[in-house]
């Protein structure tokens, strides 16, 4: 039972002799996406309108209204219960509402016409537990939706993951499998996946919660660099220093209903919500 | 005890003139093997289909799919064996049942049908226990990323979930696999039936189950080592 | 479709299809599972146990009896136990033993092997703190085993011992291979009797659906009461 204790980073995968690259490169400089085509109107990416949500009786939205500029980084935060992992997983219709609608660059959520797979492919997802696919490569987590979904030649798919790998700092792991890798790099992998497939727009649902502390920095430069190439963000995320450098928005929920929805400076500065004051002092006191 | 033991039986010519009890014994375990494996490949396809419905977000795709389950696993493999041999030709409409009963080879196929379809509601439960266990954002990514229903179950729940279920998938293999003599009720010669015959024709009844009895246990072997075999050849790295 | 059948031959047998099968039927099953459970309890402790011999010979009953299909088991037994019997009484001739008897006889120690992988994995789920509790208050093996690991553990897996029973009860339509007048012993015998068989094996099919549908929904509604409880 009691045996030498084991150094922490025990998990990491060893170093094939020999190998040169930089395992863990890090965030890389270069564009992460390519700038989303210009929208028709000038509607919003987002529009959130008085959208309402049951799980049987038990009502988990209440009239939500809110919406995404074009190239806005939006933060949703809020204590948990809030609603606020299942309002973003409404957007892309991963979660049926019951009432209101949403509209993502001016296509219809609530709509039986509405392609629901293309629409999804146009809007990547980050999940809290990163949901890599654990029985295929680094690569074919890379390249197994643009070839399924967007039908893209085998040879362009793995140009285009193997270059956003690139970016993320991991093209040693190209061939290694999800569970070689680090939580942190996991993450990083899934947002390249994502990216893969040129979304007009980001969802993160609480994408740094599930990892290791130490971890949580290399994710969120990606996704600092992601902001500052204009890329539309919403993020469900209780990291406020992310908000703080890169949001233009903060959306406070509680109880499944949108109770603050402000300027970030604003929002940090004078919430005008007691419940959203209360939730503030919290976090903030550590 | 005044039993009389007689191992050089096998080398003796069986009285069916068509070579040694040994030979006899042989054609049995091919005729085992041959319909394990053929009702294997019904009972993985159609069980799977099952086992994928059970899990669907649909409600009539689930009520099909568990009253399958419920029905095939609630009704003894040799009354169903019976059922499909001499009832089923009877209430066709005439001319199929017709066809049915002239069938040559029909014990071979009947059995193989029968088995197919209840060894398939086993496989049923396994594959949607093993969709069941993997965690509920799998899904949610494979659909976040534009896949369909279909491409989920393809690309992402269902190599899992197979790779999950492989020990458990090897014993209902084994068990299918045993199950096959229960055919032995409507005429097929498989292992068990030839090592009956074998105790009719010559008396020597233990000498027949004993070789009966390491046949099957070497298969039981065989299948094993394979399954391992397999399980070490799509096993992921960094998995468990 | 059904227009030629005759249903009223079910009618005319049921009391003999009831009064002798299913009492058949019914009686081997709960004296098999019964005996069957005592049994696997017992091969389960000697697989459990450290010592050499006894873990081994117990681990090769369980996988043989494991990897053979039950009808080959039931042409075994039915030609060995005569001899056995023989063996045991010091007789010269294999002695003669009943249908009913013999069929007890295989049923118990084949299903023995899979009960005791049930109850294998109910004793090892006891949380080891438990036995070495009942150590440290003073027990012995025997009085740890039967008064702390063994009511828990049949606890536990009663769902699993009652399923394992349900199947207990269709195997045991196999003896049609000795043919004895189990519930579709009678069925069959009174379908070839009168040239019946699709009404007959219909009616049986019906009947063992119901009986095993029910039990298996009361083992269902035991099963959440358990996992509740615990």
């Amino acid at each position: 039972m009691t045996s030498t204790p084991m150094p922490a980073s025990t998990a990491k995968t060893p170093v094939a002799p020999g190998s040169v690259a930089p395992m863990d490169a890090g965030l890389q400089s270069g564009p992460l996406s390519s700038p989303p085509p210009k929208l028709a109107t000038g509607a919003p990416m987002i529009a959130i309108d008085n959208v309402s949500k049951w799980y049987g009786d038990f009502q988990v939205l209440t009239n939500c209204t809110t919406q995404v500029a074009k190239g806005e980084v939006v933060v949703v935060c809020g204590p948990s219960g809030s609603g606020k992992s299942t309002l973003i997983k409404c957007v892309n219709a991963l979660e049926p509402i019951q009432k209101g609608q949403i509209t993502v660059n001016d296509t219809k959520v609530v709509d039986k016409a509405t392609d629901l797979p293309k629409l999804r492919s146009r809007v990547g997802m980050v999940f809290q537990h990163f949901e890599l696919f654990p029985h295929l490569s680094i690569t074919e987590n890379l390249t197994v939706a643009q070839r399924k979904v967007l039908k893209r030649p085998a040879e362009e798919a793995k140009k285009k993951g193997l270059d956003l790998l690139a970016r993320v700092g991991l093209s040693a792991h190209a061939n290694k499998y999800p569970g070689q890798l680090s939580g942190g790099q996991q993450q990083r992998v899934a947002i390249a996946r994502a990216l893969a497939m040129n979304p007009v727009v980001m969802l993160f649902d609480e994408p740094t919660s599930a990892l290791d502390p130490e971890m949580v920095g290399e994710v969120l430069d990606v996704m600092v660099e992601l902001a500052k190439e204009g890329m539309t963000m919403m993020v469900v995320t209780h990291e406020m220093g992310f908000a703080r450098k890169v949001a233009d928005r903060v959306i406070f929920m509680d109880r499944g209903e949108i109770v603050e929805d402000a300027r970030k400076d604003d929002f940090f500065g004078q919430p005008r919500s007691e419940r959203a004051q209360q939730f503030l002092s919290k976090i903030l006191q550590h | 005890m005044n039993y009389n033991w007689n191992w050089g039986i096998f080398f003796e010519q069986s009285p069916e003139g068509t070579g040694t009890y040994a030979d006899m014994l042989l054609s049995g375990l091919v005729w085992t093997i041959a319909t394990a494996l053929c009702s294997w490949i019904i009972a993985f396809f159609l069980g799977s289909l099952i086992g994928v419905m059970r899990t669907l977000p649909s409600k009539g795709a689930n009520a099909v799919g568990t009253a399958y389950v419920e029905l095939f696993r609630n009704i003894p493999l040799l009354v169903q064996m019976f059922l499909w041999y001499f009832v089923l030709p009877e209430v066709l409409p005439q001319a199929w049942g017709n066809a049915l009963k002239q069938l040559p080879n029909a014990p071979f196929y009947t059995g193989v049908v029968c088995l197919g379809f209840f060894t398939a509601s086993r496989v049923a439960e396994q594959v949607r226990a093993g969709i069941q266990s993997l965690p509920r954002g799998q899904r949610l990514a494979g659909t976040a990323m534009g896949f369909t229903v279909y491409q989920t179950y393809r690309y992402v729940l269902l190599p899992n979930a197979y790779r999950i279920i492989l020990p458990p998938m090897t014993s209902e293999f084994l068990n299918n696999l045993k199950n096959t003599s229960v055919a032995l009720t409507i005429g097929l010669l498989e292992l068990t039936a030839r090592a009956r015959s074998m105790q009719e024709f010559s008396f020597q009844v233990f000498e027949a189950f004993t070789a009966a009895t390491i046949l099957y246990v070497l298969i039981n072997l065989v299948v094993i080592l394979l399954a391992s075999l397999l399980e070490r050849s799509v096993a992921v790295p960094g998995q468990r | 479709m059904f227009s030629n059948f005759d249903f009223g031959v079910v009618f005319g047998s049921l009391p003999y299809l009831f009064g002798q099968g299913m009492v058949f039927t019914v009686t081997l099953t709960a004296l098999a599972a019964g005996m069957g459970v005592i049994l696997g309890t017992l091969l389960a402790m000697a697989r459990l146990s450290g010592v050499p011999g006894l873990k081994h010979v117990a681990k090769v009953y369980v996988e043989l009896m494991r990897s053979l299909p039950l009808v080959l088991v039931i042409f075994w037994f039915y030609f060995l136990v005569p001899y056995i019997g023989a063996y045991l009484t010091g007789a010269s001739r294999p002695i003669q033993v009943g249908a009913f008897s013999s069929a007890l006889i295989t049923f118990t120690l084949f299903e023995a092997a899979y009960f005791s992988e049930i109850m294998r994995a109910g004793i090892q789920s006891i949380p080891k703190g438990q036995t070495g509790a009942a150590y440290a208050l003073g027990m012995t093996y025997a009085q740890t085993m039967i008064t702390v690991v063994l009511p828990q553990a049949f606890r536990n897996m009663l769902p699993l011992l009652l399923t394992q029973t349900i199947v207990l009860f269709q195997d045991t339509s196999l003896v049609y291979v000795l043919s004895l007048t189990d519930f579709l012993g009678a069925a069959s015998k009174v379908a070839q009797r009168d040239g019946r068989l699709v009404e007959m094996y219909l009616f049986a099919a019906v009947v063992y659906f119901a009986v095993c549908f029910s039990a298996s929904f009361l083992v269902r509604r035991l099963q959440r009461r358990v996992a509740i409880i615990r």
